[in-house]
């Protein structure tokens, strides 16, 4: 009788162990600004990934389990990374490790990952390093869906070239791996073709009061501006930039959608060439679908934080699903055989730095109106 | 480079000077009267632009009209501040008002979160767009307004501190408490005024530079991390020592940031205050008198 017993409770214990298995959530630790200067940016980074996980457990989850994604903040601060995925790490209850969406954040989470054995996978960082230190000879946990600064800067100084536009380029960035990956990314591809910056300066993240820079920029006259400013920090540069009569366009990763509606329609910034990894306009019905997806839900259109976090979450939901029972290391080689096609076109694999090769879209600003002058492979 | 670049220099570094002035006047004021620093003098900046942004874009208030709503708003905010939290500090420890305006700050900037999410925001009115030019010197005008308001807040301040019996008994109460009260002055209206003052002109240069500056919820600390500086420079809690540290530093930080590489500019003001308390602990213009 008691066997009997017993084997009814080992039963039933097994049955509710393997259910609670089965029905357990897959979880994915997000580190990302939520607050501090560029908390803007970690909504849209919330937004965009909340949404593709949303989409995601309404087609049934994984094998029946669903995705949560758990957000974590980093004030874009790497010391702030490291204590926000130490914490998570130390649970044992993350499948991925997902963003940092700085750059300086996403570096100091590389190595956590890589001993913890969880895959990384960045949406928005766009420091060239981190892919230079990934994948073959490097950190195999970590993975990079953005193109990096110098592929995009790359293909964007060739373009500048061929219009005889790249011998006078003035650079204004914030003193953080965004803005010297910036400079270095322009450095580098100008050196390709025998140039070089006409000055860099940097200026601390957070400081609102540009005057005395962009006076200095104006005195030395040169032919383009790139100001590596991101969120409020871009709003005052650039608005500081037009009533002091700025008059040069810009160049490198300008931030359109930031542009008040004035500047813009104003033709102040007319000229300006840029490279960015995504735009809203972008003509594909994948594209148009999600805007409208996304608007829909947030009342506000995507950017492109927002798309770059939706298709990286959508990537490493796909190798959550193709690697069977969903652990750090089956999605990690699930992510390595990753084929996605991206909504600006082509089918994404990750290279041998664990790095993805998407369009960049190269745009100009023409009467006060955005024209995408192209796309450009990175 | 030609002198209108030398010009422009001196021309920016006055207006941001004078920007510093308008936030760092009112904290020197509360200094010097009740002996708190108002860790959440920021944040009272931050909700003021806030507020000019809401009445601006949304309520369609021009320049004027916002200017005074809002720093009528701050004076009352001021009163409600001190009856409502600083009088239950009165005699008690110097740490506790630190702990108690840097919960605020923290309360009222992840309130200000919660409400109006981090998104920074622009005005967007054609007065953000002008300016006046002089040759190849420009001067937008929302940064000549809020010169004008800076510098008129300092005089009709200056004037209420050293020429009417209200500012004689706030300096009465700042030089000695225990004095002004035997000799009949009532020390909490004083304090009462100086902090509904004070926190009025932190409203000020909400309501004034909101068209000049991106506003959002984390606003706050870029200013106010300079100011504190500034009124350790200008003699902690003399006012006019403030105000005049506030223009040299904008100056000099404008000098340097168009001469240096732009890191240097606030390497300037926090070696400026290091300077200062190793030279003249006092700061450049105190005198031992507050206010």
């Amino acid at each position: 009788m008691i066997s009997l017993r017993l084997a009814i409770t080992a039963l039933l214990s097994g049955l509710f162990a393997s259910t609670a298995l089965a029905q357990s959530p897959i979880v994915i630790g997000a580190s990302t600004p939520l607050t501090g200067p560029v908390s803007h940016y970690g909504q849209h980074a919330r937004w965009g990934s909340e949404l593709a996980v949303e989409e995601a457990n309404a087609k049934g989850g994984i094998n029946g389990r669903k995705i949560e994604i758990d957000f974590q903040d980093n004030r874009c601060n790497p010391a702030e990374a490291v204590k926000s995925v130490t914490q998570m790490l130390a649970t044992k209850k993350y499948a991925a490790i997902f963003d940092g969406l700085c750059s300086s954040a996403a570096l100091a989470i590389m190595p956590l990952a890589e001993r913890a054995k969880v895959p990384f996978i960045i949406a928005n960082a766009s420091a060239t390093s981190i892919a230079e230190k990934s994948g073959e000879g490097g950190n195999a946990w970590t993975f990079k869906v953005n193109p990096t600064d110098a592929s995009m800067l790359d293909a964007l100084v060739g373009w500048l070239d061929k219009e005889g536009k790249a011998d006078s380029i003035a650079f204004l960035g914030e003193d953080t791996d965004y803005g010297r990956a910036g400079s270095g990314g322009f450095e580098t591809a100008l050196a390709k073709r025998g140039k070089k910056l006409a000055m860099a300066d940097y200026s601390q993240k957070g400081a609102v009061d540009y005057t005395a820079a962009l006076t200095k920029i104006k005195a030395r006259k040169p032919g383009m501006v790139a100001l590596y400013l991101i969120d409020a920090d871009f709003q005052n540069g650039i608005k500081q930039w037009y009533t002091m009569g700025g008059g040069i366009p810009l160049t490198g990763r300008v931030l359109v959608e930031q542009v008040p509606k004035e500047i813009l329609a104003s033709g102040f910034i007319d000229g300006t060439i840029s490279v960015q990894p995504y735009d809203v306009s972008v003509d594909t019905p994948a594209n148009k679908e999600f805007v409208d997806r996304f608007t829909k839900k947030y009342s506000a259109p995507p950017m492109l934080i927002s798309f770059e976090s939706y298709e990286t979450i959508s990537i490493l939901i796909d190798a959550m699903r193709r690697s069977g029972d969903a652990s750090p290391d089956k999605i990690r080689d699930a992510l390595t055989k990753t084929k996605y096609q991206s909504m600006l076109g082509p089918m994404l694999e990750f290279d041998n730095h664990n790095l993805v090769h998407n369009n960049a879209i190269v745009f100009g600003i023409k009467g006060g109106k955005v024209v995408i002058l192209g796309m450009s492979k990175t | 480079m030609d002198l209108s670049f030398y010009a422009q220099l001196l021309l920016n570094g006055i207006v941001i000077g004078v920007i510093y002035a308008l936030v760092a006047m009112g904290l020197s004021l509360i200094f010097g009267v009740l002996e708190i620093v108002n860790f959440a003098h920021g944040e009272f900046y931050m909700l003021a632009s806030m507020l000019a942004y809401f009445l601006t874009a949304h309520w369609s208030f021009d320049y004027w009209t916002t200017i005074v709503v809002v720093t009528a708003v701050g004076l009352a905010v001021g009163y409600v501040l001190f009856e409502g939290l600083l009088l239950a500090l009165r005699g008690e420890a110097f740490e506790r008002s630190i702990l108690l305006t840097m919960g605020l700050s923290m309360v009222l900037q992840n309130g200000a979160v919660f409400l109006f999410t981090t998104t920074p925001r622009m005005i967007e009115t054609p007065l953000s767009y002008q300016n006046v030019q002089l040759g190849e010197v420009r001067l937008p005008v929302a940064r000549l307004y809020a010169l004008i308001l800076g510098v008129a807040a300092f005089a009709a301040l200056y004037l209420i501190l050293h020429h009417t019996r209200l500012g004689k008994a706030m300096r009465g109460v700042a030089q000695n408490r225990a004095a002004a009260m035997m000799v009949g002055i009532d020390t909490r209206v004083v304090s009462r005024l100086a902090v509904a003052i004070g926190i009025g002109l932190s409203g000020l240069a909400g309501a004034a530079l909101a068209p000049i500056y991106s506003v959002h919820p984390l606003m706050g600390f870029a200013f106010v991390f300079k100011a504190f500086a500034i009124i350790i420079i200008g003699g902690l809690g003399n006012v006019s020592g403030a105000a005049i540290a506030a223009v040299m530093l904008g100056v000099i930080e404008s000098f340097a940031g168009g001469l240096l590489p732009l890191a240097m500019t606030d390497a300037v003001a926090f070696i400026a205050m290091i300077a200062v308390l190793l030279l003249r602990p006092q700061g450049l213009f105190g005198r031992g008198v507050r206010v």
